[in-house]
């Protein structure tokens, strides 16, 4: 029997006031003697007011433990007398009951502490418990997040911490709060945090060190940032890898994943047969024109706006009755659709999605259907002279494209007003029928081809549609 | 018309009832090992229920799940089959299959005479023009582990390619464990022959794989995994980036083989290897690119090919750095 030490207490305490923040996984290891017991139980009584002022300090919104002392009671009823290590599950929770003696039996059960735990109450507002560290980036209503805020919270951090005490945790922090902040693509930042961990001390000074995984915590959080860096396609530079090589040292796991990276980003660096710019024009007409000349994979294809949208100087939504209207057409497109027999209608298909890195515009095509093979115009792309194999399968046919448009919206009105612009370089459509098979779900092509699903045509007044009214009327009739 | 037995030991086979010739069709090699595809489900107890249009959804047993279009056919539709019919129907085209073998053994590799098979240097592999094609193909998506990403295969516009469709979502699963989520993935089944003995694909006079697809501007990463009975081999395999243009176009993809880096368990590997293309058991396509959002991508088909300008034979070469044992 061995009296409690005042740093086991202390330890104990500690871990307990940091449960909260932590979670409730932190389980204190403590070897006790059964008189130790009575002691901690007693002194748990403190911990409960010191709880308590905590809770009223984070506010009401703290959520509840499991019940009263149920799990220290628990382990007290259950367990009276191992002596050594006693894993006690901490709830920060506890009332303040008078320490039980070891030897009273389960029958004195108190009726709110149940021997199956309550589950929590639910959680009062959405405020989550902070991390330690928080209140750094925590600003004033009217800040704005940004680089300069995040460099200044992390400046907060070192210089009223000399010691870096807490260090790992803030560094997790500041890894989760980068998005909020914009910066998660700034390899300074980056920097910056990998800056935060003390110099020279995890590096493994002799042989036993470099055997076993020297400061594990550490190097796992070293890890961690040049994780979230892969993550989001930032490549480290020499700064890094100084960094790196004087934190960690040059046999480091740290360091082994930034030569990795190092490694496969510089070959993986240029694979894309299609690259898209990081960042996106904003303006939609440009993402338009983006987005247009990034399908088409025609090179002496035309971009032509048809319709600017009508630019507001209070606001920067796009008027819904304006929209903007984006086309492309390749000469050979249009000459192909000069050719188009009148008597076959068009169809304006759409809406079909584009995603750009993690933007999806939607676009419309304009196409006709099969046609009969001995009409048939050689209208396929990629096909090249260097091709000699040939696979013994007949590749999916489908009708040729005459032209493809982004708008801002997706109604018929909208796309009525493209045909008429489109007739202007082709005076043949004005003949043709366009017949508008517009899906209501997007990012989803059309399921049947087989059947005309033709929206009923509410006549805007362009020409093209009464012809093919009228069209259709002479098919019904015939 | 295609019969779908369904066992007490949960095996689905499917028997083509028309056999195609060797000489009438000589291409047509991918319909002679018949696709048996053993679910891992649960043994049901419902045998005779099986019905030829009706696809089921599989179970979260092996980490697998069959999410395909649910054909509900009407109650009159279903054929009467019986149990013990069944049993004997299987076990008659078992060794069918097993006398095809070895006959096929005498004509040539795969039934096929061996001119016709030195001298191809285009095949198809995977073709989607009927129904029977997408039951080749495994679907799943994070959901396995709780996550909320949805995928769904089913026949394109006029039965002539496969859409893959559904909606990634990385919102990670509060199990405590998965810190990152969202995946979406199609893996074709391997290929067995009579008695479910698996069977493998061999490419090595190719050099090239080729698909033609039509994407949403997404980039996908194609896995192959090659033989699976070595135990260490489960988690290992081959993967490259297929990027799609997106757009109303057909795209053709071509990768050779050589540019499939090596992974095992889900990381790269500092030691490389080349693909070795005469032991491939499947392959497969995987969306995790970090956006959520719905995303669609329709095959036509799936081939290999010999490019012969291509002379390129491993892309990646091992380093020093990261390597020392390979280069003392």
């Amino acid at each position: 029997m061995r009296l409690l030490r005042l740093r086991e207490v202390k330890a104990f305490f500690q871990g307990h006031a940091a449960s909260h923040q932590l979670g409730w996984n932190w389980i204190p290891r403590l070897s006790l003697s059964p008189k130790g017991l009575k002691i901690l139980a007693a002194s748990l009584s403190c911990c409960r007011w010191l709880s308590d002022r905590q809770r009223h300090e984070l506010g009401p919104s703290h959520p509840a433990g499991p019940g009263p002392l149920s799990g220290l009671g628990r382990y007290l009823q259950h367990c009276p007398h191992r002596s050594p290590l006693l894993s006690v599950v901490l709830y920060p929770q506890v009332t303040p009951q008078a320490p039980r003696g070891l030897h009273c039996s389960t029958a004195a059960h108190n009726p709110d502490s149940p021997l199956v735990p309550r589950p929590p109450e639910p959680q009062r507002g959405l405020v989550k418990a902070l991390a330690p560290h928080e209140e750094l980036f925590r600003q004033a209503p009217d800040g704005v997040r940004d680089k300069a805020s995040f460099v200044q919270a992390v400046q907060n951090f070192t210089q009223y911490n000399v010691h870096k005490r807490g260090h790992v945790d803030f560094i997790y922090l500041a890894l989760r709060k980068m998005r909020e902040y914009g910066v998660e693509r700034d390899l300074a930042i980056y920097n910056l945090l990998l800056d935060i961990f003390p110099k020279e001390v995890f590096r493994p000074r002799n042989i036993f060190h470099s055997i076993f995984l020297h400061y594990p915590r550490q190097q796992e959080c070293g890890i961690a940032v040049l994780e979230q860096m892969e993550n989001h396609g930032v490549m480290p530079n020499k700064e890094t890898e100084f960094l790196l090589t004087q934190i960690f040292g040059r046999k480091s796991y740290p360091m082994l994943k930034f030569v990795r990276m190092k490694l496969w980003f510089t070959r993986f660096k240029n694979i894309n047969p299609f690259p898209v710019p990081r960042d996106l024009p904003q303006d939609p007409v440009d993402l338009a024109r983006l987005a247009l000349r990034h399908m088409e994979p025609d090179l002496s294809a035309r971009v032509t706006v048809y319709q600017m949208p009508l630019s507001k100087d209070s606001t920067d939504a796009t008027d819904p009755t304006e929209p903007h209207i984006v086309g492309i057409q390749s000469p050979d497109q249009q000459a192909a659709l000069a050719h188009h027999d009148p008597a076959r209608p068009i169809f304006v298909e759409g809406p079909f999605s584009l995603w750009l890195r993690d933007k999806c515009v939607y676009y419309h095509i304009l196409r006709a259907d099969l046609l009969p093979p001995e009409e048939r115009l050689d209208l396929a792309y990629g096909r090249s002279s260097w091709d000699d194999y040939e696979f013994n399968i007949d590749e999916v046919e489908e009708g040729p494209v005459f032209a493809i448009c982004m708008a801002g919206a997706h109604d018929q009105a909208t796309l009525a007003k493209w045909i008429q612009g489109l007739q202007e370089t082709n005076p043949t459509l004005a003949r043709i029928p366009v017949v508008f098979r517009l899906s209501a779900s997007s990012g989803e092509l059309l399921a049947s081809s087989s059947g005309l699903e033709e929206t009923p045509l509410t006549p805007p007044e362009g020409r093209e549609e009464e012809e093919n009214n009228q069209q259709r009327q002479q098919q019904s009739q015939s | 018309m295609a019969l779908v037995h369904k066992l007490l030991n949960g095996t689905y086979i499917l028997r083509k009832c028309p056999k195609p010739s060797v000489a009438s069709c000589p291409f047509l090699s991918t319909r002679f090992a018949d696709y048996c595809s053993s679910s891992l489900e649960k043994p049901v107890a419902a045998p005779g229920k099986a019905s030829s249009q009706r696809k089921t959804e599989g179970n979260l047993e092996g980490h697998h799940q069959r999410e395909v279009d649910l054909d509900i056919t009407s109650p009159e539709d279903k054929p009467e089959v019986s149990f013990d019919k069944a049993i004997k129907e299987e076990i008659k085209d078992h060794f069918r299959r097993l006398k095809d073998d070895i006959v096929n053994h005498w004509i040539g590799p795969e039934g096929r005479p061996l001119h016709e098979v030195l001298m191809e240097q285009a095949k198809v592999v995977w073709q989607f023009r009927g129904k029977e094609d997408l039951d080749k193909w495994i679907v799943t998506s994070d959901k396995t582990i709780g996550g909320r990403s949805e995928v769904f295969l089913k026949m394109g516009r006029s039965n002539q390619s496969a859409l893959l469709y559904g909606t990634l979502s990385s919102e990670a699963p509060q199990d405590g464990e998965s810190g990152r989520s969202g995946y979406c993935a199609m893996i074709s089944k391997i290929p067995t022959g009579p008695f479910e003995r698996k069977r493998f694909y061999d490419w090595s006079q190719f050099n090239t794989l080729y698909l033609r697809v039509r994407g949403d501007g997404r980039p996908w990463m194609v896995n192959i995994r090659e033989d699976t009975d070595i135990i260490q081999r489960k988690d290992q395999m081959y993967s490259y980036f297929m990027f799609t243009r997106g757009g109303p176009y057909w795209q053709e993809v071509k990768i050779p083989f050589s540019k499939f880096f090596f992974s095992n368990r889900g990381r790269i590997r500092d030691a490389q290897y080349q693909l070795l293309l005469d032991k491939i058991s499947s392959i497969g396509f995987t969306l995790a690119d970090k956006v959520d959002g719905p995303f669609f991508l329709e095959i036509d088909f799936i081939g290999v090919f010999t490019d012969p300008a291509h002379t390129e034979e491993f892309a990646y070469e091992n380093s020093p750095e990261l390597n020392p044992r390979l280069f003392k």
